[in-house]
């Protein structure tokens, strides 16, 4: 190991040392988790910092350390410590566990070695180490007799499975595990089989993750590593079989949750649907071969899931449906607020940074010849419109007389304040975002 | 001075954001009469008006944000002004102003960003963000099927813009840019103007709305208070028309000349089924709502012509159009006040309230297009041009008048004539002050048509010189 690689891993190392210390901090009876969570979101803080210091430079066989690494590491960061405050604040006592920050924090851990790696091994690592601290996370926080917990995992670890076949398979066929050695395959069925199944390995983890705040990390860096993947792959004939199949996979993914969440009820299933549309928008992108609107459409969805998270957190049920948003607009019209602006930018209206993202994608996807994901895109606005819609609009039903209060939650409306401000701001001035998405090359 | 009609309205809107109160809807009626006042000025000493290329609102994404005004931008600048003070000033006792006023801020907002947009991106984010304020303005401050009209209407426009966003794409990413200037001069391979010209003729269609878009315009006059319909008959239905003569005609010369036929036979038709319409409504917002959907697609047709006599009337039409409404919204607000609800009451009311029946004698008489007022040049433009191209489209436009006519004489007989009516008293002087004033615009704009059909003149000459 030479030192630009340990210079690279740098941060995962933070994130490690973070957990450790987090999980000896949480011995003492006196510390609660509250204050853990605010360790968790500080360690964050300073993998973000440590990724904008590191720079770029420096080749090594596994980890890489280039413009897409400071962006997507800096990405997870801020992710991750916006989650450890959100973990913080919530109000609700089953979701406040001593272990959360933790092994939020190794899962985060995992996710900054995914994006980093530039070998199909350390890849592997880091998707279980990206994980496997979810799965515990989601049992730990789940009531008792809860089959959700049960089904992520053994759906998790059926992706892990097809994707560990899918390496094995792309070994197989190249004698070679760095991705660098993938780049030179020919047409080979063989190869071919195998970058299907990785494909599917990693984008299932996608699919599968629940609704919660952490899921927000685990996009982030399966998406991430998705893109390094295909930048390095999608050479020669392998380009097209990596536009089609990602095409269609945006297609799915823009086109189903927009119709799904027109007759959805549960606020969280909503919410699940309209971060997969988002993701259908990064996916396009890759499609594209437009690697900074990818990176630009990643950030914009990372920042309006976590606005939603925030926002409802504020719920006192464990599965609020709609009905429970009623009477929010009276209780806490800055929540409402900040909840319609962040469903106009998922809708992509402008003046909102969703439109400029949503422009910045689509762009690219004329210029690859796909006009008809255009189409589909545009439609999807439409339908999606009518699903986020009926999130804002419910909260100015009038309320059930028997309604529990939401919770009175301040860092968590001040985030999903900073948030909406952010996502409207950055709208009319995206310059600062843009030139950072354009520093990602691989 | 072009950036300001854009600015005026914002900083409104953020001052509603202070606690002013009542207070908001006086800054509301300075910012439209400002802008109104403002371009006036400028369109008369002929300064201002230049294109501005500010800067690249998101390099590269290709948009930028420039912004300019033509002799057709500065006439709807100025429609725009003062419908929307009117708006404010008719908007009294509103419930939560200042919400009521940001809002109201931000769509004149984005109404002018239309107009000043000279880059296709920028122009989309205009017409696409104006929806929002509009549909929360509906939403909350609407009649009584608000919330089912609003989504209507929301999801009916969004499905418009995701076609024009689509064709926009196609166009900009295939020309490498999306400012107006260069995309003149960029020549489109003639088998895909018209689908692009169609992609972009869905969004227009439907907000004008031709003919059989026109689904959600009668429950959306009937569901926005009197302020609201003021401005989405006056002025954002105008959106449409100024966007078919500023982007499709020039954009897509050959494909708008291919659709010509289909599109001069739907608005004809839609004109003349507007107008039959109108004759048969026992509501006085109905009445206005199916009036204004054979004037707007008669105006289309002005448009669809797309020679200078045509374009040149649809604007002045335009204009009128937006005066008379606007007129006659408020007429049948205060008429509705008198006799409880907006149907035609048991008759009669002239006896006592002369004023009112004079107004709104004048307002039917500008609608018809009775010379002298200002319906009429606009009108007789549009139809002198319809024959010179078509007799048979000629012959049915000119119907619409007739029609038109025919329905405000039976409104009027139905409303003020009669055995005179017991109850009711005349318009006040707050009423009469705003209402009258607006009459007085028109009749400007009937009696020196030429105030309008100079700046008409000069782009509708610089739009059929682009179509060569």
């Amino acid at each position: 190991m030479n030192a630009a690689e340990v210079f690279a891993i740098v941060p995962a190392l933070i994130l490690a040392g973070g957990a450790a210390v987090a999980t000896i901090l949480a011995i003492p009876r006196r510390i609660g988790p509250r204050i853990l969570a605010w360790v968790g979101a500080l360690a964050a803080v300073a993998v973000a910092g440590s990724a904008l210091a590191n720079g770029t430079g420096g080749a090594s066989p596994s980890v890489a350390r280039d413009g897409a690494s400071v962006f997507f590491v800096a990405l997870i960061g801020i992710v991750t410590a916006v989650s450890c405050v959100l973990a913080a604040a919530d109000p609700r006592r089953i979701a406040r566990s001593k272990d959360e920050p933790a092994l939020a924090l190794l899962s985060a851990c995992g996710a900054v070695v995914v994006v980093l790696a530039v070998d199909l091994v350390v890849l592997f690592v880091g998707l279980a180490l990206l994980t496997i601290p979810l799965y515990v996370l989601t049992s730990r926080t789940a009531p008792a007799g809860d089959e959700g917990a049960v089904r992520h995992f053994l759906l998790g670890t059926t992706g892990f499975a097809v994707a560990l076949y899918g390496i094995a398979l792309l070994y197989a066929a190249t004698g070679e595990t760095g991705y660098l050695g993938l780049g030179r395959a020919t047409h080979n069925p063989l190869y071919l089989a195998g970058l299907g199944l990785t494909l599917a390995g990693l984008v299932s983890h996608v699919a599968t993750a629940p609704g919660h705040r952490w899921s927000v990390v685990t996009n982030v860096a399966i998406s991430g590593a998705l893109l390094r993947l295909v930048a390095v792959t999608s050479t020669g004939e392998v380009g097209l079989d990596w536009q089609v199949s990602l095409a269609s996979l945006a297609a799915v993914a823009l086109a189903l949750p927009g119709i799904a969440s027109i007759a959805e009820r549960r606020v969280r299933r909503i919410i699940g649907y309209a971060t997969i549309a988002q993701l259908g928008f990064v996916a396009a992108a890759t499609a594209s071969g437009a690697l900074p609107a990818a990176a630009f459409a990643l950030a914009v969805y990372a920042a309006q899931a976590l606005g939603l998270f925030a926002v409802i957190a504020i719920l006192p049920q464990r599965e609020p449906v709609l009905d429970d948003l009623a009477g929010l607009a009276r209780r806490r019209p800055i929540v409402v607020l900040a909840l319609g602006l962040l469903a106009v930018g998922l809708v992509g209206v402008p003046p909102t940074v969703g439109f400029l993202a949503k422009v910045y994608v689509l762009e690219a996807a004329v210029r690859a010849d796909l006009l008809w994901l255009v189409v589909v895109a545009a439609g999807a606005t439409v339908a999606s419109a009518v699903g986020y819609g009926r999130l804002v609009l419910a909260c100015f039903a009038a309320p059930r007389l028997d309604a529990i209060a939401p919770a009175r939650m301040r860092v968590g409306t001040a985030v999903a304040v900073v948030i909406a401000i952010a996502v409207l701001a950055a709208g009319f001035v995206p310059g600062p975002l843009l030139d950072a998405a354009q520093a990602v090359h691989f | 001075m072009v950036v300001g009609v854009v600015l005026i309205p914002l900083l409104v809107a953020a001052a509603c954001a202070l606690p002013i109160g009542r207070f908001a809807r006086v800054l509301a009626v300075f910012s439209g009469l400002l802008t109104a006042v403002s371009v006036a000025a400028a369109v008369w000493l002929g300064v201002g008006g230049g294109p501005v290329d500010l800067y690249y609102w998101a390099a590269p994404l290709g948009a930028q944000l420039a912004v300019g005004w033509d002799g057709w931008s500065a006439a709807m600048l100025l429609l725009s002004g003062v419908l929307f003070a009117a708006g404010a000033a008719a908007s009294g006792a509103v419930a939560r102003p200042r919400a009521y006023f940001a809002l109201w801020s931000l769509l004149q907002m984005a109404v002018a960003g239309v107009f000043v947009s000279r880059d296709l991106l920028l122009f989309f984010a205009s017409h696409e963000a104006l929806l929002v304020p509009l549909a929360l303005l509906l939403w909350g401050w609407g009649g009584a099927d608000r919330r089912a009209v609003s989504c209507r209407l929301a999801v009916m426009w969004l499905t418009g813009s995701a076609l024009l966003f689509t064709g926009i794409l196609a166009l900009g990413v295939g020309a490498h840019t999306f400012s107006f200037a260069a995309l003149t001069g960029y020549r489109l391979a003639e088998s895909s103007q018209v689908v692009l010209a169609l992609l972009f003729l869905a969004a227009f269609a439907m907000r004008l709305p031709l003919f059989p878009f026109h689904a959600w315009l009668a429950r959306a006059y009937i569901a926005a208070p009197a302020p609201m319909a003021v401005v989405l008959a006056g002025i954002i239905s105008k959106t449409a028309v100024y966007a078919i003569a500023r982007v499709c005609l020039p954009l897509f010369p050959r494909g708008m000349a291919d659709l010509q036929p289909y599109l001069l036979a739907l608005a004809t038709v839609g004109a003349l089924y507007g107008a039959i319409l109108a004759t048969r409504q026992r509501d006085t917002r109905m009445v206005i709502a199916y009036a204004s959907l054979a004037e707007l697609d008669l105006i289309a047709v002005g448009v669809f012509l797309a020679t200078p006599g045509g374009l040149a009337g649809a604007l002045i039409a335009s204009v009128s159009h937006g005066l008379v409404v606007a007129i006659l919204v408020l007429l049948a607000t205060a008429l509705a006040r008198r006799i409880g609800s907006f149907g035609f009451g048991p008759g009669g009311l002239g006896a006592r309230a002369p004023v009112l029946m004079a107004l709104f004698v004048l307002a039917i008489v500008g609608l018809i297009g009775v010379p002298g007022t200002s319906g009429a040049p606009g009108q007789l433009a549009i139809l002198a041009a319809a024959f010179a191209v078509s007799p048979g489209i000629g012959l049915l436009a000119s119907l619409v008048p007739i029609v038109l006519a025919a329905c405000g004489a039976f409104v009027l007989r139905a409303v003020f004539f009669g055995p005179a009516a017991t109850r009711g008293h005349d318009v006040g002087w707050r009423e009469r002050g705003l209402i009258v004033a607006l009459v007085a615009l028109a009749l400007v704009v009937g009696v020196v048509p030429r105030s309008v059909s100079d700046l008409a003149d000069r782009t509708a000459a610089a739009l059929t010189e682009l179509r060569r």
